[in-house]
């Protein structure tokens, strides 16, 4: 298409110097001074997270995209350093709510490779089945929020409906909906009796009922498959380029997870395979999830069909009993990792998530704590898939992303 | 003082010529006729023209319909969506004055200008909105009951639909945003979308009734209904009824989540309030003239108790029915892009409408 240039003076609003964005007066200039738009999205908007993005457009096309994150930054490394070590269990839960286990699971595997903490054969199969289900209810929570942004709000309810049966089986094991700080190091808290376990399996085999009325109304509606089809492409050596990780990177044809590459817990014992997609697009990305919470019901099974008897918590930890009930802060106040640094991976629902721990060998705190969270990972791979699409597009591929602000900004 | 009860009389003589005969209530006005100064009021309220602009299928039950409608559409959502919807406002009656209490609220809210608004018209357009919203009522007839009688009717009334989204092109330029300038730009493009189908489609049933008189229509159907005459303009009629009062899957210009509620967005208060149901009241003109063109208009089960009052009553109950099966697209699709309902508009939309129209020459060749 031909294009026409007006010459007529422009100058940039007053507002975009006074909101404190982060892009030079220059840049300003030089987008009104070539017939593109500035549009500041977030971080207050229905259709972002708390984020501001700054997004450069031309007519209806997006040319770039600048983020704003650390709207929503809580120094969760900082406030770390002065916690024991224990103390800091209900803190690293706090980036993602949803995908807490995942979070206590990663510190708390730091700390267990730093101590040579042998964790017993049923902690660890209901530590697997707590990380599975909390992974269901993150891509649940992601899927909602996809189907929100598209304007789809049955969308918007069904798995927030479907995510009540999650946050009930975390209520019946742990106790709390999700930030329940059950993992902790040489086990579990408490053990989960066979009643619960029976209700957990029965509770899969519901949820998969219901997520097939999802499938009808959203996941094969004409109009959703319309929005996200060859939307916001990330071809396989961009994906790998710009780092992005998780469920996003499996969609662009990577098989990696760290489930299967450096397995944790219990996760070579079980039969499960990776979900995968060459297309790389919003819809693709979303499948990938859809499929992954289809193969996170039948771990969750399978862990409770295979969970031995036996112990909850390391005889290192307990030594009185096999209870750690009662004598919680007594067993582990004085927990003091050797000198060293120590990281782990893992796999969270939205990917990996790197914990690092620095000890200086001699405090019960620790010298710092890295936590590299999935969202932020796969910030640059999300803004650079937005480049080239429409102003309309920006929303579908926010949600097809499931990007969290809070844990990005940690 | 003879000369005030001269006029006086002479208003009575025009409006008693030509009043509602309803039997069920004729003991009732017959005693209030006798009643001086009273009756002169009755015999207004009753007056025909008065009757349909006013009453109904007029500004009344428009109202009426308003109350309704937000509610019951909010309830279907709910109910779809495994949820309870507005319950708590008049408990007994599940929540349904839940749009007037709304609507309270909206009134004593403050209404906020903000600096860079072009004030005089971003203050005037929401109001002056209703002047293409509330036009085409004069000529939309129901049974005996006729604001104006034109042989135009159908034409007239889709010329006053069309100005509508200039309305809201304006309301986005004077709100001077950066969401609601993409929002106008958007509505412009969706009505260059739809307009071209939808008038084409009118178009083909004002060709086979052979009319733009909206009795000839009705009387045209007494025995098929225009939907059986030609679904194709049916069809293109139903998409361009959603695209022009942005419902999803085409809810393009005022996509909450995308760009805030597009020309909307600085909205507040009462201000807010008459823009919310701009829409609502685009769609039951549409749906009214949809009833008239499709679905045999004002016919009906003849009840003789009601006499004159049966045509709008008619009327009413199926647009009404019409709006009630239509709010169920909101819970079951996504919204389009515009691009792609741009392209629905000038390729399916534009073809199918042409169609429309050769059936409707064929069609009206062959009923005539």
């Amino acid at each position: 298409m031909e294009e026409y240039t007006l010459d007529i003076p422009v100058e940039p609003p007053k507002e975009l110097r006074s909101l404190f964005i982060p892009i030079p007066p220059a840049y300003v200039e030089d987008v009104y001074k070539s017939d593109d738009f500035l549009i500041l999205v977030g971080p207050q908007h229905p259709g972002s997270g708390h984020m501001r993005l700054i997004v450069r457009v031309k007519g209806d096309i997006i040319q770039e995209v600048i983020p704003d994150p650390g709207y929503v930054h809580r120094s969760i490394e900082k406030l770390a350093e002065n916690r024991l070590y224990i103390q800091n269990i209900p803190l690293v839960e706090r980036p993602a709510i949803m995908d807490a286990a995942n979070f206590n699971l990663g510190y708390i595997r730091v700390i267990e490779e730093a101590l040579d903490i042998e964790v017993p054969e049923r902690a660890k199969y209901i530590r697997t089945m707590l990380a599975e289900l909390c992974r269901v209810g993150t891509h649940l929570y992601d899927a909602a929020i996809l189907a929100v942004f598209l304007g789809h709000t049955t969308g918007f309810m069904y798995p927030f409906g479907i995510r009540e049966l999650i946050c009930e089986a975390l209520v019946r094991v742990t106790g709390a909906r999700f930030t329940s700080s059950f993992i902790i190091p040489g086990g579990v808290r408490r053990d989960v009796d066979n009643s619960t376990l029976k209700w957990i399996y029965d509770m899969t085999l519901a949820m998969e009922r219901r997520l097939k009325s999802f499938e009808r109304i959203f996941i094969k509606n004409p109009t959703v498959i319309a929005r996200l089809k060859d939307v916001g492409v990330l071809t396989k050596e961009e994906a790998i380029k710009y780092g992005v990780v998780g469920p996003f990177l499996r969609a662009s044809g990577v098989e990696y997870d760290v489930r299967k590459i450096e397995p944790y817990e219990v996760y070579d014992e079980l039969t499960w395979d990776i979900p995968v997609s060459d297309a790389g697009d919003g819809y693709h990305r979303f499948l990938v999830r859809v499929n992954e919470v289809a193969q996170s019901l039948s771990i969750v099974r399978q862990c409770i069909k295979q969970m031995p008897e036996g112990r909850v918590i390391s005889e290192q930890i307990a030594e009185n009993g096999e209870d750690i009930r009662g004598s919680f802060y007594d067993s582990l106040y004085d927990l003091v990792l050797p000198a060293g640094e120590y990281t782990t991976l893992t796999e969270g629902a939205r990917g990996t998530i790197i914990y690092s721990i620095i000890s200086d060998g001699e405090s019960n705190v620790p010298y710092r704590v890295r936590i590299v969270t999935p969202g932020w990972l796969y910030l640059r791979g999300f803004m650079e898939s937005m480049k080239g699409e429409r102003l309309a597009d920006l929303q579908a591929i926010y949600g097809s992303f499931g990007y969290f602000p809070p844990e990005a900004d940690r | 003082m003879i000369d005030i009860f001269q006029i006086l009389n002479y208003f009575f003589e025009i409006f008693s010529s030509d009043m509602m005969d309803i039997p069920l209530i004729a003991p009732i006005v017959d005693y209030l006729m006798q009643i001086p100064l009273l009756n002169i009021l009755v015999a207004l309220i009753l007056w025909k023209p008065f009757f349909a602009v006013v009453i109904m299928p007029g500004l009344g039950v428009l109202t009426l319909y308003l109350l309704y409608i937000v509610w019951y559409e909010r309830k279907l959502t709910a109910r779809i969506q495994w949820r309870v919807g507005p319950l708590e406002v008049a408990r007994p009656i599940r929540g349904a004055i839940q749009a007037l209490a709304d609507g309270i609220r909206y009134f004593f809210q403050e209404a906020i200008v903000h600096r860079e608004a072009h004030r005089p018209y971003y203050v005037q357009l929401p109001i002056l909105a209703f002047i293409p919203v509330l036009l085409p009522i004069l000529f939309i007839p129901a049974g005996s009951a006729v604001g104006i009688y034109t042989p135009y009717s159908i034409q007239l009334i889709v010329t006053f639909i069309a100005l509508i989204p200039i309305t809201i092109v304006a309301i986005g330029w004077a709100a001077n945003s950066r969401f609601a300038y993409i929002g106008s730009v958007r509505e412009a493009f969706m009505y260059f979308a739809y307009e071209v189908p939808f008038i084409i489609a009118v178009i083909s049933m004002i060709f086979l009734y052979g009319s733009g008189d909206a009795y000839i229509a009705v009387e045209k159907q007494s025995t098929i209904p225009g939907v059986l005459l030609n679904p194709i303009a049916f069809v293109v009629y139903i998409i361009a009824m959603l695209m022009a009062t942005s419902r999803l899957p085409f809810e393009i210009p005022e996509a909450d989540q995308e760009i805030a509620f597009g020309p909307f967005v600085e909205y507040s208060g009462i201000l807010f309030g008459l823009v919310m149901v701009l829409a609502y009241e685009k769609l039951y003109i549409m749906t009214l003239l949809f009833t008239i063109l499709f679905l045999g208009g004002w016919s009906g089960i003849y009840c003789p108790l009601l006499g004159d009052l049966n045509g709008p009553l008619w009327l009413f109950i199926k647009s009404v029915v019409v709006i009630s099966i239509l709010v169920i697209v909101r819970s079951i699709y996504a919204r389009y892009r515009l691009d792609q309902a741009l392209r629905i508009g000038w390729t399916s939309m534009l073809a199918l409408s042409i169609v429309a129209l050769i059936i409707g020459g064929a069609v009206g060749v062959w009923l005539s």
